[in-house]
């Protein structure tokens, strides 16, 4: 990362430091929206964090953006940033225009709606951030190349839900709609590399999360006394502690190792396979770790864990939710098990060795 | 304390460490083409072949980073990191030269007198010299602390009398590193007063007898020190400070490739043979071993790379060897599911001799060079907890 990149992730923790504590969070879920929040990512610019400096953005890299939305998970961020920016730089991509609200890209990791005589006609069940008032963003498939439309928010049929962790999820219907903006075939872009991008900012966040975990779980047993000693000394509660940080490292890992592969990339958008096996390796170890990490941390915190009012389920239902989107473990193992069994029939690996892919 | 991040930062591969790769897989395609070893799964620790690890010395793949007035090559960390890697993905008989390469080397380049080097790493670079660990006693094993082998002053030198249990491959090597107690036992401070000695196993009243393991390898020794004399300079490193010692050397050695990586050889076939008809569960189970080798090969490569800044990432390493050696154990598990695993080792098919040779040779894989136990109480540590 540049320099730059840095100090618009020390802004970035400042601003959420200052306007996204523990309460701010479970008020945005049962009561208050987050008003001051929305107002400072928005000022801050970071919603505009990869969309170059010439289409008035802040031009960041590809790693910035993805350590920001790890950031912002690590403090359950509950306002639409990440969709946004993920949205904004589809939208930058495609050469359409902005605007300066809240935007969503309206894509599950299903299939794509399909554009046809210049009307889009399909359904996305689960599309995040989708929230009153957004530019909505739906990549749309025309004949197997990728298109992009926007549509306003109120133009359209939606069903708003909720993920486990009170997140939007909405289910958009479009019948033959008319987008206010269409994109002519984007170059490198694929309905498969819509998935990866959006499955490695969804890994990025629960590798974001599982450090919050580790820091409250360690802060919570070194304080909670019981049997006249801290939990944290108890070889028992060490042992879960040392678990729960293995699973964060090797998310860690993970995410850092494609993040890596990405922002080399020439076209990270591509879903080729030099980007699939990282990507997928990152949302497999990420999304099989959070049952570890979430029963662990809960089991070492006791009830307290389990009440509304302590922060650790905001990440729990977090990581629950996050793992399923875009293509959970199973999905993704799938993929790189029946990849690899391909990759060795077909003789794309030097020896015909599977270590030959497995190490590149 | 608002989050925890572990950090694992990219190696820089360059061209040479590609080239490097290539030259080692080539080399063991070929020998393996021509008979000259059969891949065996944990060969770090099973394959023991004196010959081969000379043939490896003489392509200079031994004691790579070392200076090379020492027989070593200065080449960088990552440049070894390939060859051990590729050398246990190959299933290749390695044991006689891997202790002396990753750790003894190591330590009598850091530690040892001037002639200990100029007369012993050469040899050791060479595949002709290896060294054996001499570490746990028979009261003695995960509290190291408590050794009973003492070392008393006599003219010119020391005399040790103690027995060394479970020294793997102790019967091929020239020599072991020994922890004895030197100064009196303190409760209070049990760190403190060891020592490290380079003690040559042709010594007088040294006598290695092999124990036979459960996989029916004879690799583990017992070796009896019996008022051996040795000379002054046998002393690694100062006087008293053998358990600091011993705790840095253990960064180098927990986090490398063959903490996760014994039983790949298994995996490798089994997906070999199972490519063709590979579909569905099968594939989700392979897929999701896969992922986690490949996550924490980026792990490993991490702590190397922090490793090579000078850090002393503890932690990260006691990390690698946990997560990793549990994988290399739960592989064979859940291959178990498509390949059952029933009979002993020399009956069947190269796979199923890999698969029975791995589940009678996992349960060591979580116990040597510190429990996993162990491991956790130093993560624990680490993050503040003790």
């Amino acid at each position: 990362m540049e320099q730059t990149d840095q100090l618009i992730l020390d802004t970035a923790y400042r601003l959420f430091s200052d306007h996204c504590g523990a309460e701010v969070v479970n008020q945005a879920e049962i009561g208050e929206p987050p008003k001051t929040l929305c107002d400072a990512v928005m000022a801050a610019g970071l919603p505009l964090a990869w969309v170059p400096e010439k289409a008035g953005g802040v031009g960041g890299s590809l790693a910035l953006g993805f350590n920001l939305i790890r950031q912002a998970a690590s403090f359950a961020v509950p306002v639409p940033l990440v969709d946004t920016m993920i949205a904004n730089l589809v939208l930058a991509e495609s050469g359409l225009e902005m605007a300066d609200t809240w935007a969503a890209l309206v894509f599950d990791g299903g299939q794509l709606p399909v554009v046809d005589n210049g009307t889009v006609t399909g359904v996305v069940n689960n599309a995040p951030g989708v929230v009153s008032g957004s530019l909505l963003v739906v990549p749309v498939s025309d004949r197997g190349l990728v298109r992009v439309a926007t549509f306003a928010f109120d133009n359209l049929a939606i069903e708003e839900c909720e993920s486990l962790a009170g997140e939007s999820r909405a289910r958009v219907t479009l019948e033959g709609a008319s987008p206010v903006q269409l994109s002519p075939v984007v170059d490198g872009m694929t309905e498969d590399g819509l998935r990866q991008f959006c499955a490695l900012a969804r890994a990025s966040q629960i590798a974001g999360a599982f450090e919050k975990i580790t820091a409250l779980t360690v802060g919570y047993v070194k304080e909670r006394q019981q049997f006249g000693r801290p939990l944290g000394k108890f070889q028992a509660i060490q042992h879960k502690v040392a678990d729960i940080a293995g699973e964060s490292a090797l998310a860690n890992a993970a995410i850092e190792q494609a993040i890596r592969m990405l922002s080399e990339h020439p076209e990270p958008f591509s879903g080729d396979n030099v980007a699939f096996l990282p990507v997928a390796t990152a949302k497999v170890v990420t999304s099989e770790g959070a049952a570890t990490v979430s029963r662990l941390a809960h089991q070492s915190h006791g009830a307290m864990g389990f009440s509304f009012e302590y922060p650790l389920q905001q990440y729990s239902r977090r990581i629950w939710s996050w793992r399923e989107e875009y293509g959970s473990e199973f999905y993704w193992s799938e993929r790189i098990g029946m990849s690899m069994a391909n990759d060795i029939c077909h003789g794309r690996a030097e020896g015909g060795q599977v270590w030959d892919i497995v190490s590149r | 304390m608002d989050s925890i991040r572990f950090n694992f930062p990219a190696p820089v591969i360059d061209e040479s460490v590609d080239r490097l790769r290539k030259d080692v897989r080539s080399f063991l395609q070929e020998e393996i083409r021509n008979g000259t070893f059969r891949p065996g799964t944990d060969c770090w620790c099973a394959g023991i072949d004196p010959e081969f690890s000379r043939k490896l010395g003489q392509n200079g793949w031994i004691g790579v980073t070392w200076p090379k007035q020492y027989g070593g090559r200065e080449l960088s960390a990552l440049h070894r990191y390939v060859i051990t890697e590729e050398l246990l993905v190959a299933g290749a008989p390695v044991h006689a030269h891997w202790i002396a390469d990753r750790q003894s080397g190591p330590l009598i380049l850091a530690r040892g007198s001037e002639e200990m080097k100029q007369t012993i790493l050469p040899r050791i670079a060479a595949g002709e010299c290896f060294v054996a660990l001499g570490l746990s006693e028979p009261e003695s094993g995960s509290d190291l602390a408590s050794v009973r082998t003492r070392a008393h002053r006599v003219e010119g030198g020391w005399e040790i009398t103690g027995t060394k249990l479970w020294s793997s491959g102790a019967q091929s090597c020239q020599y072991m590193t020994v922890l004895a107690r030197t100064g009196e036992r303190n409760e209070k401070k049990r760190h403190e007063g060891l020592t490290q000695f380079l003690v040559p196993l042709d010594s007088p009243g040294v006598t290695v007898r092999g124990i036979r393991d459960m996989s029916g390898v004879e690799h583990f020794n017992e070796s009896h020190f019996e008022q051996v004399f040795v000379a002054d300079d046998a002393v690694l490193g100062a006087v008293g400070e053998g358990w600091k010692q011993i705790t840095s050397e253990l960064a180098l050695e927990r986090s490398g490739p063959e903490r996760f990586l014994s039983t790949f050889v298994a995996l490798e076939k089994a997906i070999q043979q199972g490519a063709a008809s590979m579909e569905g569960h099968q594939a989700r189970v392979i897929g999701s071993i896969l992922a986690r080798i490949r996550a924490l090969r980026a792990m490993s490569l991490g702590v190397a790379a922090l490793l090579g800044q000078g850090q002393s990432p503890d932690v990260e390493a006691a990390l690698v060897k946990d997560l990793g050696t549990r994988l290399e154990q739960d592989i064979i598990e859940r291959l178990r599911e498509f390949w059952p695993i029933q009979l002993k080792q020399s009956f069947g098919d190269e796979l199923q001799y890999l698969l029975s040779d791995s589940l009678l040779r996992q349960p060591s894989f979580t116990l040597r060079g510190g429990t996993n136990e162990v491991l956790k109480g130093i993560v624990a540590r680490g993050m503040g907890l003790r």
